[in-house]
């Protein structure tokens, strides 16, 4: 199986790693790089678990080659939180009951991210984001509730992540 | 002492690691010198396996056949819930004879995960194609191929629940009327969002530890040891965080047995992690039933017998539990009605397909949707309001304790509150949009059996474990405090709302305790683990009394070092204080005593540390009534739910949000099953939904608001006074959004009805009408 090295950066740090022509890019993050903090819940792009933000896009990691990302900024779960000051969507998910088991939340923090960066409103995340990806513990109430929480904490623009609307 | 932290909305202490991933899933975790499997699945629905042959193999691969596995089995999987005549107590690990499409055979073992199902592959099967039996009627039809040759007969047991067959003729003979219906329960998959996964690691003199994403860690073991011939006490489970399991995790599956030979055989450690195919395929799918139902009534409305006859259709074998399923369906069936008489005959059919076996409800989901449908259809027949004839026939609060025509006691409650009360905010919801869509509002009161026990009832109705839960709590030497339960939580908050009922008992601040759980060899022996919606309830309780010993225990050593009386000494904000006086000793003081072992109270042995078996007296039963109203396209079939009431009572809620939220959930399971989820085979056992596009799970826009109201009469046998809900809210909203259905649409003759109600299938009966 040819093997190709590949540069990336990670969350801030810059890695060159090496990987077969095969390997997804879930498992290069999951296994290789070992943050697992990303969740593979179908390998198939329609359960969301496995969502990154890449190049500034969320995109799923289970429906893109690890060569694909060769230049890219990858961000992950692992990487939201400034140090110890979590982000708005983490809080909100939190304090809102957003999550259960967990296994889906990952990927819905990682697209939340990205629309509060792109400046969507809150009712465009309720029902275009939220509805790319599956979560089969809340019945998503709460997770919509986390949304309009967040949102309304900085304002409307959770991009932003306000250091002070931190924990 | 006023409780402090029962009933508050305290968010979950547990979510750091998901929301920063920090958690630790099955998948997440490493070993050195670790391997990883695939498993050999069958692609036929039925044959016999003449041949498993392996390539030459790669550098480090090896593959286990079904000879190889076999030399490690020694006993088969046990069934743990025995209902009729059923003679199959027993599962086999590894059969030659395939009964289903994706039915594990072997499993090939390599260094990653990519060469493990490069290897899998090169397995050459040679088989015997048989011709496969998919649905309940073709497997009870006289030339029906049979999956268990010997035993002559698909049919693997009957059964029978509720009143006898004299009585129920006497009171049908006796009734004015008889409605007819036929429920075609369509099959349909848990669907955790982590499929199952296990990593086995051999150790030193026969040890083996094993990481499983399970919800019943001791059973697990129990099974796992039993089939491979282990000691129990040589053999730990553990359940890391836990993606979701909703009754698909309760037992342990044949291939993550092969997965464990294998390491034990290689004395390596093997991971095995299932994929989103393999899991639609082989982990267990659930109902698939039909129910012939007749409901006899006098022409006042009054509801007097209730007869179903029910077949499921339970795959290629016996899931863990059996036909639990379908005796509980007749279990609950009579909900919080009156009747004279209530029967329930059941037939256990196997079928060349993966087994049904427990998921969120248990029966009681299509127990509410026979029962809730049946009363919708004499609501019609008669001309009565539906709500109204509910009322007149629901059983009312000085009616309980109430014996039920099939099982146990209902023990306490106010059914006709909660009906009355949704009735009123479903019909002061506000006026849906003007468009072309026409709208029903549908009902479902129902009573859920939670918290089941005890042992001796488990026993007599043929489940083959106990029906109690343990805790054991310490208090540290610096008066933090560590509860371990053999609950095992996977999203149900228990890792707060355990520590909510002990602070209360103790005193002391939430933020103290810790929850030790989902570990055999440091928790409490549970058969059950979490599941049955018996946590808060019976673990809970357990947790209640243990701290309530414990209490007595510090009031003792604190009354010695205070020199008062133990009677007199209080248990508030972290100290142990002499009523009505400023004197006190922190509950750190205590401790640090009480493990020093100096200058004890006379009779009391050093440490504080209690353990407790708790053995209910009786099974709780939360009630609930859901009501809705949908909008039917006609157009298309798309049913949109667009207004949802919950109002419930499951005794002593200790946090509402997560309360809230477990309705949230099951509603949203509910909703699936009655409009989108179905699992579908095609006429050579096929599985046709094997990925997320083809199986249909509800997503956040098929999903309204839910307005909840609580009633909170606590349970008079729990200490704590909960009664368990988890599955309620699946129970609730199946038969409530089927009834609003059928309600939108009352051209259609809706006595042969079949769920889900998809959009195709709406569209086809409309097209089929007109």
């Amino acid at each position: 199986m040819k093997k190709h090295r590949i540069r990336l950066t990670v969350n801030g740090d810059e890695s060159e790693v090496t990987v077969e022509s095969r390997m997804l890019l879930s498992d290069l993050i999951r296994h290789q790089l070992k943050l697992t903090g990303t969740h593979v819940g179908c390998e198939q792009g329609v359960c969301g678990a496995c969502t990154v933000i890449i190049d500034g896009r969320p995109q799923r990691s289970c429906l893109m080659l690890a060569v694909q990302v060769d230049g890219s900024t990858v961000e992950t779960v692992e990487g939201v939180a400034d140090g110890c000051i979590e982000h708005v969507t983490q809080v909100a998910l939190h304090e809102q009951h957003g999550l259960q088991c967990g296994f889906c939340t990952p990927g819905i923090v990682m697209s939340l991210v990205a629309a509060g960066r792109s400046g969507m409103d809150a009712a465009t995340a309720k029902r275009q984001v939220l509805d790319g990806h599956l979560c089969r513990c809340t019945g998503y109430v709460n997770i919509r509730a986390a949304i309009d929480a967040a949102w309304e904490t900085v304002d409307g623009e959770p991009g932003s992540n306000n250091p002070d609307s931190g924990r | 002492m006023r409780p402090r932290h029962v009933g508050q909305r305290v968010p979950k202490v547990n979510d750091y690691g998901p929301l920063h991933g920090t958690g630790c899933y099955v998948d997440d975790i490493e070993h050195p010198n670790m391997l990883h499997a695939a498993i050999v699945r069958s692609p036929v629905a039925h044959g016999l396996l003449t041949s498993f042959d392996t390539q030459p193999l790669e550098e480090g691969a090896s593959v286990f056949g079904p000879e190889r596995l076999r030399t490690h089995i020694h006993a088969e999987l046990p069934v743990l819930w025995r209902v009729g005549n059923q003679e199959q107590f027993s599962t086999p690990v590894v059969d030659e004879h395939l009964r289903y499409v994706g039915q594990p055979i072997g499993v090939a073992v390599a260094g990653s995960r990519y060469l493990a199902e490069d290897t899998a592959e090169a397995v050459d099967l040679t088989i015997d194609q048989l011709d496969p039996v998919v649905d309940i009627d073709q497997a009870m039809a006289p030339d029906a191929p049979l999956l268990y040759p010997e035993s002559g007969t698909n049919v693997i047991a009957t059964f029978e629940v509720g009143d006898t067959a004299k009585h129920d003729d006497t009171v049908f003979a006796a009734a004015d009327r008889v409605l007819r219906t036929r429920l075609r329960i369509g099959r349909v998959h848990g669907l955790s969002l982590e499929g199952r996964g296990i990593v086995a690691i051999p150790g030193p003199r026969g040890k083996l530890t094993i990481h499983t994403s399970t919800q019943a860690p001791h059973g697990v073991r129990d099974s796992v040891c039993e089939v491979l011939g282990l000691r129990q006490s040589d053999v730990r489970v553990i359940a890391p965080d836990v993606g979701g399991a909703f009754g698909l995790k309760d037992h342990v599956y044949e291939d993550e047995l092969m997965v464990m030979i294998a390491a034990l055989e290689l004395n390596r450690p093997v991971k095995w992690i299932e994929d989103r195919f393999e899991s639609l395929l082989s982990t267990t799918h659930a109902r698939d039933d039909i129910h012939e139902v007749a409901v006899a009534f006098d022409n006042d409305g009054t509801l007097k017998g209730l007869r179903v006859d029910g077949r499921r259709n339970v795959g290629a074998r016996l899931a863990v539990f059996g036909g639990g399923p379908l005796f509980t369906t007749f279990g609950l069936v009579p909900g919080p009605y009156r009747w004279e008489s209530v029967r329930g005959v059941g037939r256990l059919v196997a079928t060349t397909t993966m087994s049904t076996g427990a998921y969120r409800g248990f029966g009681q989901t299509q127990a509410a949707l026979i029962r809730e449908r049946a009363v919708d259809l004499v609501a019609r027949e008669l001309d009565i309001d539906p709500v109204e004839l509910r009322e007149m026939n629901m059983i009312s609060a000085d009616e309980l304790p109430y014996q039920m025509r099939t099982l146990m006691k209902f023990d306490n409650g106010d059914y006709p509150a909660a009906l009355r009360r949704a009735s009123e905010l479903i019909t002061g919801a506000p006026d849906p949009p003007d468009d072309d869509r026409v709208r029903g509002i549908g009902y479902c009161s129902y009573v859920q059996m939670a918290g089941i026990g005890p042992s001796d009832a488990n026993e007599a109705i043929g489940i083959q474990i106990g029906g109690f839960e343990s805790a054991t709590i310490r208090v540290e030497p610096d008066g933090s405090v560590r509860v371990a339960t053999g609950a095992s939580p996977h999203g149900q908050g228990l890792e707060t709302t355990i520590p909510q009922l002990v602070a209360d008992e103790l005193g002391i601040d939430l933020n103290s305790i810790e929850l030790t759980h989902g570990d055999t060899d440091t928790t409490p022996y549970s058969a059950y683990g979490t599941a049955a919606s018996r946590s808060i309830a019976v673990g809970g309780g357990a947790a209640v009394v243990a701290s309530q010993r414990l209490a007595e225990s510090i009031r003792r050593v604190a009354a010695e070092m205070l020199e008062a009386n133990p009677a007199d000494i209080e248990l508030v904000g972290g100290r142990a204080t002499v009523a009505g006086t400023h004197v006190s000793v922190t509950i750190a003081d205590v401790a640090r005593r009480a493990w020093q072992g100096f200058r004890l109270p006379e009779g009391s042995n050093p440490g504080l540390v209690e353990s407790f078996c708790y053995e209910p007296a009786s099974a709780t039963f939360s009630y609930a009534t859901h009501a809705c109203r949908v909008a039917v396209d006609t157009h298309t079939g798309v049913v949109e739910v667009e207004e949802y009431v919950v109002v419930h009572d499951c005794g002593t809620i200790v946090n509402p949000m997560i309360v809230e939220g477990q309705i949230h959930g099951g509603v949203a399971q509910g909703l699936g099953a009655a409009l989108l989820e179905e699992v579908v085979h095609d006429d050579q056992g096929q599985p046709l939904s094997s990925t997320l596009l083809d199986y249909h799970v509800p997503i956040s826009a098929s999903m309204p608001e839910i307005r909840i109201e609580h009633l909170e009469i606590p349970s008079p046998f729990t200490p704590g006074g909960m009664k368990g809900m988890g599955e309620g809210g699946t129970n609730g909203s199946y038969a409530a959004i089927v009834n609003a259905v059928c309600a939108a649409l009352p051209e259609v003759d809706w006595t042969d009805l079949t769920t889900p109600l998809s959009p195709n299938r709406i569209w086809g009966v409309l097209h089929r009408q007109s």
